[in-house]
């Protein structure tokens, strides 16, 4: 582990065959756990993501796109290994970085600089490698002061300022982005960009999921439009962005 | 075979450091979340169980009028140790939806939440330890060989309170609404138990009952090692220790296999 770029890229792979994930509700309409579920046994439940199927290959840049519901984040998370299919096959190889939320991760009561270190940990780096990144995560930010203020006081635009600047430290081999990259600034949202095409370049994955399109293009490639909980188109970027206004107007 | 038994150990060995490495940033944080920065929360952690012991001081010794030997040391001998079960339950509750920013956004091994936060309460618990000493010199009890039991009784405390961090972390999460309820539970368990006065002072039916709550034997240890200097019957520290490891063993499992289902329940 060590500064953006500077170790050899394992090669990154994502495969999704039949995924699938369901979510529970109670009678009172409380999601609940499948195992809780069970014990209630009186509810319902509802598809999230159903029969998934593609892969993704090392250097490619894939955008997730779709109405809002459709399964973005939950097919994102997934992939962050933040909650496992309930049926299917999901198989991610590489170090994954991710930013699934606005909130980035990040505790509004810590500092940044106390973030920056959970957040280094919590995505694959010792204690010390993460204590000895924060100068050059801090540069990174450009938080300056505010890197040893509250979180609270950030707007959203520096957390995702401080939660990009970690998650790229850590030099993912699978980047996850969920509409955070949205509330950066032009500035940051190119630097963003910058390190996304640096990742594609060296046999990265990176996966976006948002609706800023322009925005999106100047990462992806390839594009998978989802629908209700399932892929209906995937191929080229452009194609399958205008089968989704299309299909919208 | 070697080499694949040195692979394993290099494994093993890199695995108990990452958990490591986890479990400490995961508490460090959460004392600073939970009880700010500075010297005060060592204050905070000083003076809550005296302001405890001093409020059952008062009704052991004015309402029920049962001092007993030294009453203040006996109060805190079981108060202290009380308020490391008390604050994990409440920790726990809340453990998984005070982190939901990195539970919602990041794949880690969740497992060691719940145990992030018991360290948290057992660091406000050490600074607490602080009120026996001086308890002991209020009343003038010399110390003893069997103090060196207290080490023990520590422990089990913590393998009690760390079981009982599991049950109620996935409590919190599944039924959030029944903090109250639960912590009136815990609550129960200090009154059924020889909390107020010593076990020694209890005969008859109430006595053998106050056996079956994992409290007495933990209440009675601290008793037995700085105020009694006696050494703890085994009954008192292997039931409570025991009934953590149960608790452990029973609940880490579904709370492992919950954990990925978290991100489905918490609201972002």
């Amino acid at each position: 582990m060590g500064a953006p770029g500077s170790r050899e890229r394992t090669p990154a792979w994502v495969h999704a065959e039949g995924v699938g994930v369901r979510f529970h509700f109670d009678r009172h309409a409380h999601a609940v756990t499948p195992a809780l579920a069970r014990l209630r046994r009186s509810g319902t439940q509802t598809w999230g993501l159903h029969e998934l199927s593609f892969r993704v290959r090392p250097g490619e840049g894939v955008a997730l796109i779709g109405p809002s519901g459709s399964g973005k984040t939950t097919l994102l998370r997934l992939i962050a290994g933040v909650m496992s299919p309930d049926i299917g096959r999901l198989d991610v190889r590489g170090r994954v970085g991710s930013l699934l939320s606005v909130e980035a991760g990040l505790h509004g009561l810590l500092t940044g600089r106390e973030n920056a270190v959970l957040l280094g940990v919590l995505a694959g780096m010792s204690r010390a490698e993460s204590k000895a990144a924060l100068d050059e995560i801090k540069v990174a930010t450009k938080l300056d002061d505010a890197f040893d203020r509250p979180v609270l006081s950030y707007s959203e635009g520096m957390r995702a300022r401080l939660g990009f600047a970690v998650a790229d430290y850590t030099d993912p081999d699978v980047l996850v982005l969920d509409e955070v990259h949205e509330a950066l600034d032009h500035e940051f949202r190119s630097i963003v960009a910058v390190r996304a095409q640096h990742a594609l370049r060296t046999g990265g994955i990176v996966l976006a999921a948002g609706h800023d399109h322009p925005l999106l293009a100047t990462i992806c490639d390839r594009a998978l439009l989802l629908s209700e909980g399932r892929v209906v188109a995937d191929g080229p970027f452009e194609e399958v962005r205008r089968a989704y206004l299309g299909a919208e107007a | 075979m070697g080499r694949g038994a040195s692979g394993a150990d290099r494994s093993l060995r890199q695995r108990s450091r990452r958990w490591t490495d986890v479990l400490v940033s995961l508490t460090v944080t959460d004392l600073k979340v939970r009880y700010g920065r500075g010297g005060w929360q060592l204050v905070k952690w000083i003076v809550d169980p005296f302001a405890l012991v001093g409020v059952y001081l008062a009704l052991v010794t004015l309402v029920l009028d049962r001092p007993g030997e030294a009453p203040g040391l006996s109060l805190a001998c079981a108060v202290v140790p009380f308020q490391l079960i008390t604050t994990t339950v409440v920790n726990a509750m809340s453990a998984v939806s005070a982190r939901r920013s990195i539970v919602l956004n990041m794949g880690f091994n969740r497992t060691l939440i719940p145990l992030s936060g018991a360290l948290t309460e057992t660091v406000a618990f050490g600074a607490s330890l602080f009120l026996l000493v001086v308890l002991m010199a209020v009343y003038t009890v010399a110390p003893t060989p069997a103090m060196l039991w207290l080490p023990v009784a520590v422990a089990v405390t913590l393998i009690f309170a760390v079981g009982v961090a599991y049950p109620a972390a996935l409590l919190g999460v599944w039924m959030p609404d029944i903090g109250n309820f639960v912590m009136s539970f815990v609550r129960v368990l200090f009154f059924i138990a020889p909390g107020l006065i010593p076990l020694s002072q209890i005969s008859g039916t109430a006595h053998d009952l106050l056996l079956i709550n994992p409290m007495t034997g933990i209440f009675e240890s601290y008793r037995d090692a700085l105020l009694y200097g006696d050494a703890p019957g085994a009954f008192e520290l292997l039931y409570p220790a025991a009934l953590g490891a149960v608790l452990l063993a029973v609940f880490v499992p579904i709370f492992r296999a919950e954990q990925r289902q978290f991100a489905k329940i918490l609201e972002p």
